[in-house]
């Protein structure tokens, strides 16, 4: 027993949490003002200022997502689930294409009917699903995603509904929010909304992340130590939601970045929520503005323009699914 | 190294999950600090149902379960946790935590929102592996070790926890002869050295009543018979209480007889 390692390593003690805390955000502000630089058009202060916002809500939508898919993933014990997966992106996209619609006809701030919408959509439909796949109190990780599917399906179906009452001139504006599109002026009252939204609800999905670990061990063994089960889920059910919310009300739906970027930072911090939650925020931050980046620069190449990030996303995030699907089958995980 | 025992009393509690069919009828016990009390029955008869209701995590519907006196229900899941602990069935982790990560969630109910670990949060986690021996194998995952190995890294995770009372349900229902004697062995020293109160489901009777301070046997939700080993392991007890036709066979003197199903 002379060699056993030390009694501290493995362990998340406070300082070693300030030393991750302080690198991943000194990585993430180097990657954004590297990509507030980046391309090929002249620069100005105005140009500058645009894509830095832009830049800003990209780590905003980023953040919100994939700190919002290592919570779900730790919560459900399931690291396929993610906000669009489960269809609560789309039922935030509901919410904004309503507002966007009704705003033709009312005049509401966008700033804030957005959220509110956004956010309506996406409890609906995290409770939706929850009571599609749950038997007994009981989450079967494949009935959950099966239930994604159904209520991601019937969404689009009312998002294209609401299509037909659109002003067919406003249809391209919609196309593109729907294809996962930043906006090219960025909305300064909807960002700080929807960042303080953000904030918010990954400082819930922090102090919930603890309370994921135990829980990783079974319901019976977390709430004999302490954790207060149900009203774990309903806080983190309500965080995402919130965050989810802001991501789409931003960028609209984009897609898979939660499933992605988790099981990245898994792979680099280990299993515990703690550092998963916090790293995924960051990272997913970092993932979406260097996605942006690159959309922005390359698009004119491809002759496409500005490419949405959420296609990007998509096109990386569908193989990626796959991929951890196809090796949890290989595992033998249920 | 948590202070005085406390007592965890069921007082005639009874349970049904569905109306009509009861689970538990009237079921009254006592767990006192420094005693292993082990509880039998055949399947079906309740046992883990009572665990349950004395954890805290299923409401008996008549009845009370009670720490030193006051209701369970009354304390918050962290208050409870810092006194009585359980052990599941089987060792499962969702995600590849280390053994020591494991251990140290065993911390939850002491530590702050992020449950970050302080030096004497180290120092109870070491002292919990130290006992059962799961220190060498520290930075391993649960998957990585066997059964035996696995069930002592839940027994350490809930030593963490400081408790007074820990519940055990079946902790060696998959284990090999070698494992289970050791696991009871690591009962019994934690019930008398430690001291704290030690409550086992089992399934085997000699097992049980060759280690247990106490045994509580059970059918059909209620307690057929109840004390020490060698009032409890009699043939017409046994037959009544499993269904099935045994003999004694006598063990050596002073020992409790071994049972033999027919």
């Amino acid at each position: 027993m002379a060699d056993a390692p030390g009694p501290t390593a493995g362990a998340l003690s406070a300082g070693k949490l300030a030393a991750i805390v302080v690198a991943l955000l000194a990585a993430t502000a180097a990657v954004g003002g590297l990509c507030s630089l980046a391309g090929l058009a002249e620069m100005t202060p105005q140009v500058w200022l645009s894509r830095a916002l832009r830049l800003l809500a990209a780590a905003v939508v980023g953040a919100s997502l994939a700190a919002g898919g290592a919570a779900l993933q730790g919560l459900l014990r399931n690291p396929l689930a993610e906000p669009y997966i489960l269809g609560i992106s789309s039922g935030a996209g509901v919410g904004v294409l309503l507002g966007l619609a009704a705003s033709a006809r009312v005049a509401l701030p966008l700033w804030a009917s957005t959220p509110v919408l956004a956010f309506a959509g996406a409890m609906a439909t995290c409770a939706a699903v929850y009571a599609i796949a749950q038997r007994r109190g009981r989450l079967d990780p494949y009935s959950l995603i099966l239930s994604g599917v159904i209520v991601n399906s019937f969404n689009g179906a009312i998002m294209l509904t609401i299509y037909l009452y659109v002003d067919r001139y406003r249809i391209a504006d919609f196309a593109y929010w729907a294809m996962g599109q930043l906006p090219d002026s960025t909305n300064l009252r909807l960002l700080a909304v929807c960042g303080a939204c953000a904030v918010g609800g990954w400082g819930v999905l922090l102090a919930s992340a603890a309370g994921f670990n135990v829980l990783g061990l079974g319901d019976d063994v977390a709430a004999s130590s302490g954790v207060s089960v149900h009203r774990l889920r309903l806080a983190t059910f309500a965080a995402v939601g919130l965050m989810t919310a802001a991501a789409v009300a931003l960028a609209g739906p984009v897609g898979f970045l939660g499933l992605i970027v988790p099981h990245l930072c898994r792979m680099a911090f280990g299993a515990d929520h703690r550092l998963g939650v916090l790293a995924s925020g960051f990272a997913g931050a970092i993932f979406l503005m260097a996605a942006e980046t690159l959309c922005r620069t390359i698009g004119p190449y491809l002759g496409a323009g500005r490419i949405p990030v959420g296609i990007v996303t998509a096109l990386t995030g569908g193989p990626f699914f796959i991929y951890l699907l196809r090796r949890r089958f290989r595992e033998g995980v249920e | 190294m948590s202070g005085a025992g406390h007592v965890l009393a069921a007082e005639g509690i009874a349970f049904e999950y569905r109306a009509g069919q009861p689970v538990l009828a009237g079921v009254s016990l006592a767990a006192a600090p420094g005693r292993l009390t082990c509880l039998l029955g055949p399947n079906g008869s309740g046992k883990t149902t009572l665990l349950k209701c004395l954890l805290g995590q299923l409401s008996p519907r008549a009845g009370r379960v009670l720490l030193d006196g006051r209701p369970v229900a009354d304390h918050s899941p962290r208050e409870l946790a810092r006194l009585v602990a359980y052990v599941p069935q089987f060792p499962a982790s969702a995600f590849r935590f280390t053994v020591r990560q494991i251990v140290l969630m065993g911390r939850f109910a002491h530590t702050g929102v992020l449950g970050l670990a302080g030096p004497r949060d180290l120092a109870v986690a070491r002292e919990a592996m130290n006992m059962t021996q799961t220190l060498g194998f520290a930075d391993r995952t649960l998957e990585e070790l066997s059964g035996g190995e696995a069930q002592r890294v839940m027994i350490a995770r809930a030593l963490a926890q400081q408790p007074s009372v820990v519940l055990l349900d079946e902790p060696t229902s998959h284990l090999d002869i070698k494992n289970q004697l050791r696991i009871y062995e690591m009962m019994r020293r934690l019930a008398h050295d430690w001291p704290m109160a030690v409550v086992c489901v089992s399934h085997d009777v000699n097992v049980a009543a060759r280690f247990a301070d106490d045994l509580v046997l059970m059918r059909a939700g209620r307690v057929v018979a109840t004390g020490p080993p060698r009032e409890v392991i009699r043939e017409d007890v046994l037959r009544e209480a499993y269904d099935v036709e045994i003999d004694l066979v006598p063990a050596p003197p002073d020992d409790v007889p071994i049972v033999r199903a027919r």
